[in-house]
């Protein structure tokens, strides 16, 4: 059997089984109400929640783009390890905070917190729909990525006998009919089946690539001869990027959705502390993995350009395949992996886009069993605006993640100040929020990625939270209700 | 008189928390010369293989943190259907 018809077998069986999962999971809904499709009634137990929480945050970009970053960058991208790190790391300032706060007022959106913490304010609801737009278009763009790793490794699973369009087309609609059919359900439990694929497959390859160099540190000899700029140690700027990097990623990824909604979807306290604690663990087996998989590829293949770079992976597992019959089925076992994780991410992403849409934005009720048909409906416009943008791909897999961040970092303050200074003001943080994203996108529409080094994103947010803080400080105080704030949340 | 549990796991958890911060700045490789040529320690360049030994760190203490760390749950506030109701 060749590598195109094996992979073509597996894909099929793949997606049935994704479509299994589905219809399970569609009969096992308790009601129609928001809480049971976005939530999946918040009852995930410890294992479908961390295995959730780590197809979810392992994307297509970690798979393809992360390998890809390594093999531009060189081994200063070890970064990666500690900035994914970072974002288990933040959950301390978030989670045990809003958790309970969320159980007792029955939260569905990230929106929810927002009413509840800046009720009866000024610019409560101007501060709610900018925080909703910054996390659509972020989440946008999220999904994009997705779609276009999406149709990269359909081609390659199928030896193109599957092209990129069909399989940014093919595979979307698959997405949006296990999501719409199954909801927050069918999504952590296909998330929890992609996360091992993934986990096993990406540990293979790394062991075949590293017993074909004759180990790491023939790896790192061979890149000192051919590139030894990305080994040696790196500039102020790089140094100062590496920091940039592991406060972007930390800050912005606690406030994305679809995290803060599994802090909301978890059977109880103690199954989201543990998840946590697996989660710590996961950069180590995947984010140093696939970063190693980059490194082991700079002597394999020199003078890639930089989209290039991003068709490491396939091109790796194009190597792997052609070395046996057995390394075939294991290569396709790790594209079907791969494709697993983008597809759980996409679902992930669509899921809460169509929640923060039609709740936080339109203002729908979250107790409305109409809220959830919207937020189908949204999610299908969503997806075939993405697919048609997928099809012409301009960015490379990791600028997309930095655009993404450095827009979504600007809800940092309605979050992380909010839950701990109860003298935070809707007002001051919509106006932090507006001077903050205005700054980043004109930097973006200037063509400035970073200053010395540092995010525009994050140079942004000091800007964001000085004008939260000044203006807050400044607002007159609510007299006795700002004393019982902190009981109140 | 030994101190409440409760007392020793915030001590433990703000304990991991800071040293997860001193970790971050040692394994940023600010303090090294620019350009150096590296030493291959464990088959990584030197630098490298230090930033690698903090995240293990981190990742260690973290999950020390989270294990050390009480995530309460609160008993729902009852709330009515809307017309149309919720629940089947």
């Amino acid at each position: 059997m060749s590598l195109a018809t094996l992979g073509l077998v597996a894909l099929g069986l793949y997606l049935v089984a994704l479509l299994i999962v589905a219809g399970v999971a569609r009969r096992a809904r308790r009601d129609e109400s928001p809480a049971d499709h976005f939530l999946a009634a918040r009852d995930l137990g410890v294992l479908v929640l961390f295995l959730t929480l780590y197809a979810t945050t392992y994307s297509g970009n970690s798979l393809l783009g992360y390998p890809g970053e390594a093999y531009r960058r060189g081994f200063s991208w070890i970064m990666a390890t500690g900035f994914m790190m970072s974002i288990v790391v933040v959950f301390h300032w978030v989670a045990p905070r809003l958790r309970p706060i969320a159980i007792r007022e029955q939260f569905v959106t990230p929106g929810d917190w927002i009413k509840h913490r800046f009720a009866g304010e000024d610019r409560r609801r101007s501060l709610e729909i900018a925080v909703a737009i910054l996390m659509t278009i972020a989440l946008g763009n999220f999904l994009l990525a997705q779609l276009m790793a999406m149709g990269h490794v359909a081609g390659q699973v199928t030896g193109g006998t599957i092209p990129y369009w069909a399989g940014v087309v093919g595979l979307a609609a698959v997405v949006l009919f296990y999501e719409t059919l199954g909801g927050m359900r069918a999504v952590a439990w296909t998330d929890a089946a992609q996360g091992i694929l993934m986990l096993v497959g990406l540990s293979a390859l790394l062991g075949w690539l590293l017993s074909q160099a004759g180990g790491l540190g023939a790896v790192t000899s061979q890149i000192l001869v051919e590139r030894p700029e990305a080994a040696r140690v790196p500039d102020a700027v790089e140094t100062a990027n590496w920091f940039s990097t592991i406060v972007l990623l930390g800050l912005a990824s606690v406030v994305y959705p679809q995290a803060i909604q599994r802090v909301y979807a978890a059977r109880s306290g103690r199954a989201l502390r543990n998840a946590f604690v697996l989660m710590t663990f996961m950069p180590l087996a995947t984010t140093l993995v696939v970063t190693l998989i980059g490194l082991a590829a700079i002597p394999r293949f020199q003078h890639l350009g930089a989209i290039e770079a991003d068709t490491i992976m396939p091109r790796l597992l194009g190597a792997w395949a052609a070395a046996g019959p057995g390394e075939a089925f294991l290569a396709v076992l790790v594209l079907i992996g791969a494709l697993a994780a983008i597809m759980s991410t996409a679902d992930s992403v669509l899921l809460s886009l169509g929640s923060v849409i039609s709740e936080d934005l339109l203002g729908r009720s979250r107790l409305d069993p109409a809220t959830t048909r919207l937020g189908k409906r949204i999610a299908a416009g969503l997806i075939v605006a993405m697919v048609a943008i997928a099809l012409l791909p301009r960015f490379t897999l990791w600028r997309l993640i930095e655009l993404k961040m450095e827009l979504l970092i600007q809800c940092v303050p309605a979050f992380l100040i909010a839950l701990h200074w109860p003298r935070l003001r809707a007002g001051a943080t919509f106006w932090g929020v507006v001077v903050g994203t205005v700054v980043a996108v004109a930097a973006v529409l200037i063509d400035v990625k970073r200053i010395a080094g540092f995010h525009v994103g994050v140079l942004s947010l000091v800007l964001n939270v000085a004008v939260a803080v000044l203006l807050s400080r400044a607002a007159p105080a609510r007299g006795a209700q700002s004393k019982t704030d902190r009981s109140r949340w | 008189m030994p101190e409440p549990p409760g007392r020793v796991r915030r001590s433990l958890r703000r304990l991991s928390l800071g040293l997860i911060g001193l970790l971050y700045v040692v394994s940023i490789p600010w303090y090294r010369e620019t350009g150096a040529e590296p030493a291959i320690v464990l088959g990584l360049p030197d630098w490298v293989a230090v930033a690698l030994a903090c995240y293990v760190g981190v990742a260690i203490l973290n999950g020390v943190a989270w294990l050390t760390t009480e995530i309460d749950d609160a008993e729902p506030v009852p709330r009515e259907n809307p017309p149309g109701g919720g629940a089947r």
